[in-house]
């Protein structure tokens, strides 16, 4: 994380490039454009057009408020505002991937969320001697679950359970800011097997 | 991480959420405030008017429908359909293949080039002996005129993220040795459906 390169390239890892959103949308504009394109010269060559020629597109749209179907039009165009407003969204969300930032200086380290959520369930199972599958944790940008189903007749410290996660969080050299919740379920009847 | 330029992403979809919003406001209150509706429908049929005028007033010949108008509309969709395009073909991209090039300094030394199959294999080969990682991945970036490595492997389910990056780290401070160069490096550790269908770090080593 030295120098500014690398953290530049930590930085587009954590994020979304929102490629995927932008060449959709690129290539519906430019399908756009090609319709209309075609029409005119459907129209300049006097053809049959392929729906509607562009004079008739644009009284179409210039009568838009004597339109019969009022619900439909509404309608159709709270569709589109609710598109607009996903680009919008889109545009000027930060777009963060489920990834952290390991601090291990000089080399700069991105992690899966999922990578960190499935080793320290492993290390909170085994910290505290639960069976498999009794520990669920979820990672996120901020916070970190964690949460417990012990065996029957076992007791799980909440803020036990909090601390060894916790302290495997920051051992992984996630920022020590993280905040981390714990629940503790009841034990499951049976043998305590899911 | 490739060099795709997220401030263009974000621009398109920004102006054409805005467009989107706009044209759906527009019409909602077309249909729903007669004010409104007036304003659509005189604008609308002025406008119409200054087009079909423009149309006449532009004709290349008598009796032919074509207008530099319509010429004129035609080249602005082709523009906007070029700028698509290109837009579009400069997504991605930014691979380099070269790692490092050392320059021939005089004496028995020639130019040294160092591809980056090398790193690749050096680092791949290197990390099929670690049980914790199921895979790797090595590219070369170029960022702002300077060669990023970035590994990327997928660790095995329940393996510590630190441990992996111990790993990773390891052996890339190895090969900077080998290759006396320090290269700034990424590396990215992932979950992944490998990891899920490996078996899990087995508990005792």
């Amino acid at each position: 994380m030295t120098t500014p390169i690398l953290k530049r390239a930590t930085r587009r890892e954590l994020h979304s490039p929102r490629t995927v959103a932008a060449a959709t949308v690129l290539v519906l504009v430019a399908l756009a454009a090609v319709y209309a394109g075609v029409e005119i010269v459907l129209h300049l060559l006097r053809l049959d057009p392929l729906l509607v020629t562009p004079g008739a597109a644009l009284d179409g749209v210039a009568a838009l408020p004597d339109i019969e179907a009022k619900p439909a039009v509404i309608a159709g165009a709270v569709v589109v505002g609710i598109a607009g407003l996903v680009l919008i969204w889109l545009a000027l969300t930060p777009g963060r991937r489920p990834r952290h930032r390991l601090d291990l200086p000089p080399h700069s380290v991105v992690v899966d969320n999922a990578v960190i959520a499935s080793s320290s369930a492993e290390h909170v199972r085994r910290e505290l001697d639960l069976p498999r599958g009794a520990v669920v944790v979820g990672v996120g940008h901020r916070s970190a679950d964690v949460t417990v189903r012990p065996v029957p007749g076992q007791a799980v410290d909440k803020n036990r359970l909090r601390t060894v996660l916790k302290d495997e969080l920051t051992r992984y050299g996630l920022p020590a800011g993280m905040s981390v919740r714990a629940r503790v379920l009841r034990p499951e009847e049976g043998n305590g097997e899911r | 991480m490739n060099a795709t330029n997220r401030g263009v992403n974000r621009t398109v979809l920004f102006l054409v959420g805005v467009v989107l919003v706009a044209v759906g406001a527009a019409v909602v209150a077309a249909q729903l405030w007669p004010a409104a509706a007036d304003a659509w429908q005189t604008t609308a049929s002025n406008t119409l008017a200054w087009m079909r005028q423009a149309d006449e007033a532009t004709r290349i010949a008598e009796g032919t429908t074509l207008s530099w108008m319509a010429v004129a509309l035609l080249a602005l969709l082709l523009v906007v359909v070029v700028v698509v395009v290109v837009m579009i073909a400069r997504l991605g991209g930014g691979r380099t293949s070269v790692l490092l090039r050392e320059e021939a300094t005089g004496g028995a030394q020639g130019a040294v080039t160092i591809r980056d199959g090398f790193a690749s294999d050096a680092i791949r080969h290197s990390l099929a002996g670690h049980d914790e990682i199921l895979a790797s991945r090595v590219t070369a970036h170029r960022m702002r005129g300077t060669d990023v490595l970035h590994v990327s492997v997928t660790a095995r389910q329940n393996a510590s993220p630190a441990d992996a990056a111990k790993t990773v780290t390891g052996l890339v401070d190895k090969l900077s040795v080998l290759t006396g160069r320090e290269m700034p490096t990424l590396v990215s550790i992932h979950a992944g459906i490998r990891a899920r269908l490996a078996s899990e770090t087995p508990r005792v080593n």
